[in-house]
């Protein structure tokens, strides 16, 4: 008989609960910042960010259904039955922060996920406000499936559920400039500082640092990059929004694989528009993150054989 | 229910957020100069030829010394910019201005408005002919 998959108590929606918390602590940002010139804030992009996160929830609202309804499906066929207990819970703490860890590398290596994950980068402007710039459409780009092997394996849904949460609630508070370096905390646990890195556009800080609440999975995976004080943060996408407006920011980039797709000269030019890096193209005319470390690697080599 | 109410409530913590954004002052608005212009050509590598900025500096158009067409618009207090060949780039004449269109949808037309007539190299842009 297989261990019951229900949580033995009432789990309550973890990140409703947090949203007083948010905006209580996004005021007292901007009265910091106010006070003090430290951070920035400029309130068109912060509404935009705002109506994101709205978004975001109605998105829930509509679709969160279906994903809940995976989790439950593929639990059906899970090989082992770890139940609820401590050690488990523990365990599946780790196991969601690496499938996040994946997800979130995942989401910046490949264009289909990049579609969905790029509105949380579309702002050039890192504080609170930044960290509730949401997608809409994430479930409908199918970025559920990287939790589902967590469930296969035999790990409550609603516990991987509820670790999502907690992790999506953690990363709140990292999108700040007003925290500079945590000590030793930074040795394991994911912080502004190294967020900041993460959000950066600065060809040293591309594709670094997609840790969820630990670092530890940069450091073991070799994507972990330190921040410095010599260059001064840029913040946004490569190729900067150019609109406010809620549904340019939810869609361009769904709408620009729509257009690379439908003009596309061969399946493989098609698939490579759909799976390939963000910025790839058939003739390399276009920018990827690969390209401008390359660029900007080369800059540096010259400039220190120069010196 | 329950959602809507959720809902409702989210709806009026981003209004109030933004309220205490304006009231706070958080307004700071960028304005383009031939220099900003000059600066973002210059990361890619090329030069500027000429610009138009709107008498409100806050979008542009400039044809660079190698063909290509930079879009510029100001976008609360960054900018956003476009280098891309002129033949990507819809100029259209209007009564007062111009109107500059991309095939991006995250990069809406800009609209300029002049104070005087445009440029021959504009006026050529919008024939369809080189920039």
């Amino acid at each position: 008989m297989k261990t019951p998959i229900e949580p033995p108590f009432e789990i309550p929606d973890i990140v409703t609960f947090a949203v007083p918390g948010f905006i209580l602590l996004i005021m007292a940002e901007m009265l910091y910042v106010r006070a003090t010139g430290r951070g920035r804030y400029q309130f068109a992009d912060s509404a935009s960010s705002l109506w994101m996160g709205f978004g975001n929830q109605v998105a829930k609202v509509l679709l969160g259904g279906l994903v809940v309804a995976s989790y439950f499906w593929v639990a059906h066929f899970r090989v082992f039955d770890l139940g609820w207990t401590w050690p488990v819970l523990a365990a599946c703490f780790f196991a969601e922060d690496l499938a996040y860890y994946w997800f979130h590398r995942i989401s910046h290596e490949r264009r289909w996920f990049w579609a969905s994950h790029v509105v949380h980068h579309s702002s050039q402007h890192y504080n609170l406000t930044t960290a509730l710039r949401q997608t809409w459409t994430g479930a409908l780009g199918l970025a559920f499936i990287f939790w589902l092997p967590l469930v296969w394996i035999g790990f409550p849904p609603i516990m991987v559920l509820m670790f999502q949460a907690i992790s999506l609630v953690y990363q709140f508070w990292i999108h700040t400039e007003t925290i500079d370096r945590l000590g030793p905390l930074e040795w394991v646990l994911n912080t502004p500082s190294h967020h900041r890195v993460h959000h950066a556009i600065n060809p040293r800080y591309l594709d670094a640092n997609y840790a969820g609440v630990l670092i530890i999975w940069d450091r073991l995976f070799g994507t972990f990059v330190s921040e410095t004080k010599d260059e001064k943060i840029r913040y946004g996408i490569i190729t900067q929004l150019g609109a406010f407006n809620p549904f340019r920011i939810a869609f361009h980039e769904w709408a620009g694989i729509w257009r690379d797709v439908t003009h596309a000269k061969s399946t493989r030019e098609a698939l490579g528009f759909l799976f390939g890096p963000p910025g790839w193209s058939p003739d390399g005319s276009r920018k990827t993150s690969a390209s401008l470390k390359a660029a900007w690697a080369a800059q540096q080599s010259i400039g220190a054989a120069t010196e | 229910m329950s959602d809507l109410l959720t809902l409702a409530g989210s709806a009026i913590g981003v209004l109030a957020m933004v309220g205490a954004a304006m009231a706070l002052g958080f307004r700071a608005r960028a304005h383009l100069t031939e220099a900003d212009l000059s600066s973002i050509a210059a990361e890619e590598g090329r030069s500027l030829q000429d610009s138009l900025i709107a008498p409100d500096a806050r979008c542009a158009l400039a044809r660079l010394a190698d063909g290509a067409v930079l879009v510029a618009r100001a976008l609360g207090d960054g900018v956003s910019a476009r280098i891309i060949p002129a033949s990507a780039v819809r100029v259209t004449l209007q009564k007062g201005g111009l109107r500059v269109a991309l095939a991006d949808i995250g990069y809406p037309p800009i609209q300029l408005r002049l104070p005087q007539a445009p440029p021959a190299w504009a006026v050529a842009m919008a024939r369809g002919g080189a920039a």
